[in-house]
């Protein structure tokens, strides 16, 4: 340990002459790095336009392969649908014009995004804020009408129409109060219907005893729909700590997230 | 009663969990597959960014029920009463050293992990940068100079596993030789190509 540095006043002074070395030091290593950056961004922005051209059909087709795409837009900083031109970069890459169409693909990629969380059903108001963050439009809840820009429920519901001939399965639900988007290609059975409805007029948790008592079953009926729920759909999530019960399911898409 | 919202929170530490950490069936590893999956990436994810905000290199499965240890605040929720097992926490581990988030330290055993919120490969490269440019190439330095520098740097507190790991990367380039001594090991360094 012979090497490890002595606590002299020598010491002393080499340690502010290190300050000072590192400080200048640190300054040209920034600027440098800082222009490098630069560079590689403009490089790499080049890059991904003509990926964007060679692998259009890709992306125009497949969710999965158009929501990776876009993430690695937003993580650079593009955004796909800004730009000079009307409908966008985005428009001007892969030549979809149309405003109508193009916020259809951003519902679709959120519904897509989202459906590991949700099971494939999100609610109207979830969706609407999304989209409107994914545009970068800053919009108090409920006040899209209101706010220059921003994306409406009735222009989801338009573009949800114009998707239907796509055969993409989109549809509007409405559940006691609320509209829920559903973006899986399947048949909402009647006791599910019936579940998302008293979750959503309890706030999110229910059991199997609280289940079958609002909606007049026997117990085994409510777990078949709770499980199904879980272990088919995705749709909620199982909590084995509950002290209300010792399978307590908290059905995600009645839940808002921060 | 409507929808329940569920809040991130800014934990005593200044950490910010995410409202996942609040939504109570996070503390139950799920039976569907999809979303178990997801859950997996919530829980590697929180813990690495977690390990990252407060330089934590290790993990053990007495973190989980204790209180008081450093890990607190993220394996057990206070407010929502829900915390995670031992055993959870040991599978945890396996699924962060399957995805090469981590390493078993020591190995050999599967209650203790070094997290790599940084790879080896990316402190290699920190340990070179920090090395040129605090004027250290071609002396010879001893490991406790480096994990406790006279200016703090981010390489203070690395444990020596990790170090040593970062040392063999930057050997194989030609720009850090091993100096084995009596008094502990030290590494002298190079600018290499």
């Amino acid at each position: 340990m012979a090497l490890r540095r002595g606590a002299g006043l020598a010491a002393f002074e080499r340690h502010k002459a290190d300050i000072q070395s590192y400080a200048t030091l640190s300054e040209s290593l920034t600027r440098q790095s800082l222009d490098a950056l630069e560079v590689q961004l403009d490089h790499f922005r080049m890059t991904l336009q003509r990926f964007a051209s060679s692998h259009r059909e890709d992306i125009k087709k497949d969710p999965e392969f158009r929501a990776q795409f876009q993430q690695m837009c937003i993580s650079i900083g593009v955004d796909p649908l800004a730009g000079p031109q009307k409908g966008g970069w985005w428009a001007e890459m892969l030549g979809m014009g149309d405003w109508q169409y193009e916020l259809g693909v951003q519902i679709v990629d959120v519904c897509v995004g989202t459906r590991d969380k949700n099971g494939g059903m999100i609610d109207m108001r979830e969706l609407l804020r999304l989209l409107n963050k994914l545009r970068g439009i800053a919009v108090l809840e409920g006040k899209e009408s209101s706010t220059p820009g921003a994306v409406t429920e009735e222009d989801v519901l338009r573009s949800i129409k114009t998707l239907k001939p796509l055969g993409a399965g989109y549809e509007i639900i409405h559940i006691g109060s609320r509209k829920m988007v559903r973006s899986i290609v399947k048949e909402l059975d009647m006791d599910q219907a019936k579940v998302l409805e008293i979750a959503e007029s309890v706030g999110g948790k229910v059991w199997a005893e609280l289940v079958a008592e609002a909606a007049g079953w026997p117990v085994d009926r409510a777990v078949a729909a709770l499980e199904n729920m879980l272990l088919r759909d995705g749709s909620c999530w199982i909590d084995d700590q509950d002290p209300e019960a010792s399978a307590v399911y908290w059905v995600i898409s009645v839940l808002e997230w921060e | 009663m409507g929808s329940r919202k569920l809040q991130t929170h800014i934990a005593p530490s200044g950490y910010k969990l995410p409202s996942i950490h609040a939504f109570p069936p996070f503390f139950c590893f799920q039976p569907a597959a999809k979303t178990r999956v997801s859950q997996d990436d919530q829980w590697v994810q929180l813990i690495l960014s977690y390990a990252r905000f407060r330089r934590l290199f290790t993990l053990t499965v007495d973190d989980a029920e204790k209180t008081g240890s450093d890990w607190e605040e993220v394996l057990i929720n206070e407010r929502i009463n829900r915390r995670l097992t031992k055993q959870q926490v040991r599978t945890l581990l396996q699924m962060l050293v399957a995805r090469g988030q981590a390493t078993y330290e020591p190995p050999r055993q599967d209650d203790s992990v070094l997290l790599y919120w940084r790879k080896p490969g990316e402190w290699a490269e920190v340990l070179h940068s920090w090395a040129v440019s605090t004027g250290q190439l071609n002396t010879i330095m001893t490991f406790y100079e480096i994990q406790a520098p006279s200016l703090p740097s981010e390489l203070s507190d690395i444990p020596t596993p990790l170090l040593k790991r970062a040392i063999d990367i930057l050997t194989k380039t030609n720009r850090a030789q091993i100096i084995e001594s009596g008094e502990g090991d030290g590494v002298r360094f190079f600018a290499g190509s």
